[in-house]
């Protein structure tokens, strides 16, 4: 399974341009991860979940992209996909993770390197280097995922220790830096603190330092501010636009607060049940969403501001549980522009709209490509 | 809160001074060496049909106030008067369980996690049988004809009946808990956080379905939640809380568009709105929320408030009736111009 190259936590200027030379700013081609027809499966007891069913989806590089939807819709098991922590019954049984190397070079950019991440082995050396160096995660409850019998500062000093040459007293000296640029008050005490003698706002900011020790290209983060009260929500989220603009990071945002998308991310993936159903900018999916369901998720939030206090409109039915095997369209149970004999017989694809600029979106109202017939494939 | 406003017959419920402090405990005979101030000093009033939104940052006494209100906990100082439908004005504070045993039917409550609220062993039927039963309100035939009518109203198929909580989703556990709530047809209501547990689109379809009950069944509600867009949707009235004080109370309009208390301006300027438009960058509050042990002096907010005074740390400022219906605690706040929630990019 592993590729035979050399283990390079980051790409180094003199690597040959292994994978073509693009400088075309076009956000398309500079995607840092690309992932392609994505199917993750668990194979549990009680059958086969079939949490990712075709993820298609671009995170452009140096953008915020927000991964939206309901839960169970497969936006963790993507993330924990592209870092190669699906752990059994689940597995990868399908698809390309493809990690693209960026480098800016002038006013464009150069991809000089790609790895495919499926191909890897979970636990090999490649895909440890990667991990943690190149791509980052945060989760979403800063208190499980800090180990509570280490300080704070011996959790950073060993990423950076496992993945940069540097000796003991340089990485605690980078761990107080890290601490300082996300602000944590008293950065040089902080460091010696455990997990629990921090708040939960200091908490995930100390998680966001560990995950930007080794300056990653990617950072992945998972419901960052869900468990967060309102106002250290606005303060982390405005504290990772700031290291996102200064460090020229590509941030992956999963959320289910549409609030949250709005204010934090330049592009948009829609997901339902297993699948990306549209993709668009950010001002795009609030203005102009074409997928039936983006449109009914917008319908059915309270919007402040709207003075007209006028009822809620909700998504009649519930998502299908990911054992169940919908026939056609995964949503033409709930969609409001059903089309029976079409959507209820094939999947449709994820195509790109005519007129636009990379919007994509997965519905037959726009597209008549489909991808399989009768549902569910594999 | 004045003594004309108490004997109003259109409030049903005045709560004035409550408190409920936790003892902390210590050592081999447990000797109280602290308290925990979960709840220090709330004033508030319901009219008929106000739904009013309890909000603050978690650990602030939203649910502790709610849960000492229907009496779940016991208050350490105050006054909680309801206006009983039968009975007319009642003081809960001081009531024994006998007495308090016929006013509970009018006070119901909705809890947050649909999952842990139900008990898994019993069925749809016996849970929402239970307050009736318990009641002597109905038996045999009746109590089945009572059980289906409920589950009918919440939007649920009573042939469910004999089904247990684990066959039914999140939102239709959330309904089941408001049918339990309903069973006794009560006139009072304390939603806590009824739906942050729920998926955005099974949120709505439960908001909805508790405007439809407000209006068909003349409910009051007390709605305590940490979504402002969710409180702003269905609220009439609100409360905001600051570690245990109740530091604004004003119409929800008033309070989002034209906050009078300084806290209550960062919460607001805190909203990720739904609009990537409407981007702002958010109020900083220094420092951390303050310990309920350990509060600090003079107003509790006073070391992260950017207005504060050498006054706000000596003196503790008394909630005042600022504008008609506006209760604000602060010692400025006829001074401040504050920021609404709409007013962005400034």
């Amino acid at each position: 399974m592993e590729s035979h190259e050399t283990v390079k936590p980051q790409p180094t200027p003199s690597a040959p341009p292994a994978a073509g030379t693009n400088d075309q700013t076009n956000g398309k081609d500079h995607a840092v991860l690309r992932i392609k027809d994505l199917h993750t499966y668990f194979y549990t007891v009680v059958g086969v979940a079939k949490a990712l069913n075709g993820v298609t989806l671009d995170i452009p590089y140096g953008k915020v992209l927000g991964i939206v939807g309901e839960s169970g819709c497969g936006k963790s098991v993507t993330a924990l996909s592209a870092m190669q922590l699906v752990l059994p019954p689940g597995r990868i049984v399908k698809g390309e993770i493809i990690l693209n190397r960026i480098r800016k070079q002038g006013n464009g950019f150069l991809v000089t390197d790609e790895v495919n991440i499926t191909n890897l082995h979970p636990r090999g050396p490649i895909m440890r280097s990667i991990r943690g160096a190149e791509i980052a995660m945060i989760f979403q409850e800063p208190m499980t995922s800090l180990n509570p019998s280490y300080t704070v500062g011996n959790q950073i000093m060993e990423a950076i220790l496992l993945h940069q040459d540097v000796s003991e007293q340089e990485a605690r000296d980078r761990a107080i830096d890290i601490l300082r640029r996300v602000e944590l008050p008293n950065a040089d005490a902080v460091v010696d603190r455990y997990p629990h003698q921090l708040s939960g706002g200091m908490r995930q900011r100390a998680m966001i330092a560990m995950a930007l020790s080794c300056t990653p290209a990617l950072l992945i983060a998972d419901e960052p501010t869900t468990a967060l009260d309102v106002t250290t929500e606005a303060e982390i989220l405005e504290l990772m636009r700031e290291l996102q603009a200064q460090m020229g990071m590509t941030i992956a945002f999963i959320t289910h607060n549409l609030g949250v998308v709005a204010q934090m991310c330049d592009e948009v993936a829609v997901m339902y049940l297993g699948r990306v159903v549209e993709t668009a900018p950010v001002e795009t999916i609030f203005y102009d969403p074409r997928h039936p369901y983006t449109a009914a998720l917008l319908q059915s939030i309270p919007r402040i501001g709207s003075r007209t206090k006028k009822r809620l409109e909700p998504i009649r039915g519930v998502v299908p549980d990911p054992y169940a095997n919908v026939p056609g369209c995964p949503f033409h149970d709930r969609c409001n522009a059903f089309m029976p004999g079409t959507c209820d017989v094939r999947v449709p694809a994820l195509m790109p709209l005519p007129d636009s600029d990379h919007h994509e979106v997965r519905c037959f109202l726009h597209s008549d490509a489909y991808e399989s017939e009768n549902g569910y494939d594999g | 809160m004045t003594a004309e406003q108490s004997h109003d017959d259109n409030l049903l419920l005045d709560v004035k001074g409550l408190k409920t402090h936790f003892p902390i405990r210590k050592g081999l005979f447990r000797k109280v060496v602290g308290h925990v101030r979960a709840v220090d000093g709330v004033n508030l009033y319901l009219r008929k049909g106000d739904t009013l939104g309890l909000v603050g940052e978690s650990g602030c006494g939203k649910t502790t106030t709610g849960r000492t209100i229907v009496r779940l906990l016991d208050p350490t100082a105050g006054t909680i008067r309801f206006n009983d439908p039968e009975r007319g004005w009642v003081q809960l504070d001081s009531m024994g369980r006998k007495e308090l045993a016929p006013i509970r039917r009018n006070i119901q409550m909705i809890f947050q996690d649909p999952f842990s609220s139900l008990n898994p062993r019993l069925t749809v039927k016996r849970i929402v049988a239970e307050p009736l039963v318990i009641n002597g309100v109905a038996s045999g035939d009746e109590l089945n004809d009572r059980v289906a009518g409920l589950l009918k109203v919440v939007g649920l198929r009573p042939e469910y009946m004999s089904r247990y909580p684990h066959a039914f989703s999140g939102g239709q556990r959330q309904r089941l808990g408001i049918a339990r709530a309903l069973a006794l047809n009560p006139r009072l209501i304390i939603c806590d956080e009824p739906v942050s547990a729920l998926d955005v689109s099974i949120q709505a379809q439960v908001l909805n379905l508790l405007e439809d009950l407000q209006t068909d069944f003349d409910l009051t509600y007390i709605f305590i939640a940490h979504d402002l867009s969710v409180v702003e949707h269905i609220t009439n009235r609100m409360a905001v809380m600051y570690v245990g004080k109740l530091v604004e109370l004003a119409p929800t309009d008033e309070l989002y568009y034209s906050p009078m208390h300084p806290y209550s301006e960062a919460l607001m300027a805190a909203v990720p709105i739904p609009d990537p438009r409407m981007r702002d960058r958010p109020i900083r509050l220094p420092g951390e929320v303050a310990n309920p042990a350990n509060p600090p002096s003079g107003c509790y907010f006073h070391p992260r408030c950017r207005y504060a005074e050498s006054m706000c740390s000596q003196e503790e400022p008394q909630l005042r009736e600022l504008a008609p219906d506006h209760w604000v605690s602060c010692h400025f706040a006829e001074q401040l111009t504050l920021r609404g929630v709409l007013d962005r990019g400034g």
